[in-house]
């Protein structure tokens, strides 16, 4: 279970200082995977980050009771200079798998497809090579909730029916929270949804009712 | 598999924070050694060669060389050299830390401080190592390096590099939140060498000149630790040990308060 309460987060910057995120109260169920829609810019990339505890609210506090990935997303998590490999283990020694090295290893080479690139610095992969490569390697951990940022959303049609159903081989041990705009994406994976407008967050038990407040409000 | 999950979500927070400097520690090896051709190689010949230069230069060049009380000049010269050196990789090191492994902040595990730590960790073992090899290459060609005190030496050792630790600490928030710092800071280098004693012996500087010399914390530490080395060795009047480990701490203090205070806004990406 995730919960969320009186969060509050500005980024300052020379001109603005608005709230991105103005009171959010939530509380994510265990087991329950949930979407979070809204326009760019509406803050809700930094909730996801939030959520993952890569930064900090400014006011509030949010309660992890359970495993939750870093954000699995197109940037970031990645030494650009190293290899794969290399990135990979640094990744498994921090969340400390030392001694199952090996499988994590096995596990994301399986899952990324990325043949001899995996031994090749992460700097000359493709941005659909990095993706695979960081969602093979979230999966290769047993996390509770997942926490992904559009990584699904530059990957071929083959990648996308992977992760899709890697997810719901999990469905009933773990669940994801994900930012997207594919429709398609979040209605097969997500349950609930959240929309975020203006700095506030609005909770649907049914995504499909999100998705249409989404639309209407567009 | 349900024991594993239960294993890593229920690690202690010194758990994780050994997990992540080990993660961090490896993968710095792996870069310090792998990104260069020869990498492992010029990681020692490197600062071997900057000692070496200086030596030469100092003795063959300028030369009119005056006597040191109860030291001879080369091991005098070597000892302030290394020892300064240590405290700059150290520093210098650190200082680059937070904004080299930026990428490194997505997981939640890894805070600021960590990157900044192992990299003085490796700094100091690196400088030890050379350190003694150049003491046992000494002994063969008759350049006596081996420390009088060995305890002493080694605590004025550990002392400079916490020292190091201290300012890496400092200079590692500021390069983020004024990022001149890294431009500054290497242009002071050259007079802080000259300043803290390394190349010149200080002995001769008129005592009005000294008193103002002397507010410099590193000359203290260097004048310490030479005094560890040699038996019979003068330290310049005035060098005091609370002086230094006054600063030592307060340096220090300061830093992990800044690391502390500013955590959030080194982790912005």
């Amino acid at each position: 279970m995730i919960k969320i309460e009186n969060l509050y987060k500005r980024y300052h910057t020379h001109t603005v200082s608005d709230w991105i995120l103005h009171d959010i109260n939530l509380t994510i169920p265990q087991n329950i995977s949930v979407g979070l829609i809204g326009r760019n810019g509406a803050g809700k990339s930094t909730l996801l980050r939030l959520i993952g505890g890569m930064d900090s609210p400014d006011k509030g506090k949010i309660t992890r009771e359970c495993s939750v990935s870093w954000p699995i997303g197109l940037g970031g998590g990645f030494q650009p200079s190293m290899t794969g490999r290399q990135n990979v283990k640094f990744v498994a020694r921090v969340h400390g798998y030392q001694d199952e090295l090996d499988d994590v290893i096995e596990k994301v080479q399986t899952f990324a497809e990325i043949g001899n690139y995996f031994d090749e610095p992460i700097r000359t992969y493709s941005s659909g090579m990095r993706a695979r490569l960081a969602f093979g390697l979230s999966l290769a951990f047993d996390f509770d909730v997942y926490l992904s940022d559009e990584a699904t959303s530059v990957g071929d049609e083959h990648f996308k029916k992977k992760a899709t159903a890697a997810f719901k081989e999990r469905v009933g041990k773990s669940s994801i929270i994900i930012v997207s705009h594919t429709v398609a994406i979040l209605k097969d994976l997500c349950d609930a949804g959240v929309y975020i407008e203006q700095g506030r967050a609005y909770w649907f038990d049914d995504i499909n009712d999100a998705l249409k407040t989404y639309q209407e409000a567009s | 598999m349900n024991e594993i999950i239960a294993k890593k979500s229920q690690r202690s927070s010194w758990q994780v924070t050994k997990s992540v400097w080990w993660a961090l520690f490896v993968r710095e090896v792996l870069h310090r050694t792998m990104s260069d051709r020869l990498g492992w190689f010029w990681l020692f010949f490197q600062p071997i060669m900057i000692i070496l230069v200086m030596v030469s230069v100092r003795y063959y060049i300028m030369g009119n060389v005056k006597s040191i009380a109860g030291a001879e000049f080369i091991p005098w010269l070597m000892v302030g050299l290394i020892t300064f050196q240590m405290f700059r990789e150290t520093m210098m090191r650190a200082m680059g830390a937070v904004e080299a492994n930026r990428q490194l902040f997505s997981y939640r595990q890894v805070k600021p401080i960590d990157p900044v730590l192992v990299r003085c960790f490796i700094e100091g073992q690196l400088n030890s190592f050379i350190l003694i090899m150049f003491i046992l290459t000494g002994l063969l060609i008759e350049i006596y390096l081996v420390p009088n005190d060995t305890l002493g030496a080694l605590s004025a050792w550990a002392s400079l590099w916490l020292f190091g630790i201290g300012c890496g600490l400092i200079l590692s928030v500021s390069n983020v939140i004024f990022p001149e710092t890294a431009k500054v800071i290497p242009v002071t280098m050259m007079p802080l060498f000259l300043i803290s004693g390394v190349i010149f012996p200080l002995n001769f500087v008129p005592q009005e000149l000294i008193e103002y010399l002397l507010y410099n914390p590193l000359l203290h530490g260097i004048e310490i630790t030479r005094s560890f080395f040699f038996e019979n060795y003068q330290p310049i009047k005035g060098v005091s040990y609370s002086y230094f480990y006054l600063w030592l701490i307060g340096l220090l203090s300061v830093g992990l308060m800044l690391h502390i205070r500013f955590e959030k806004r080194l982790k912005i990406l």
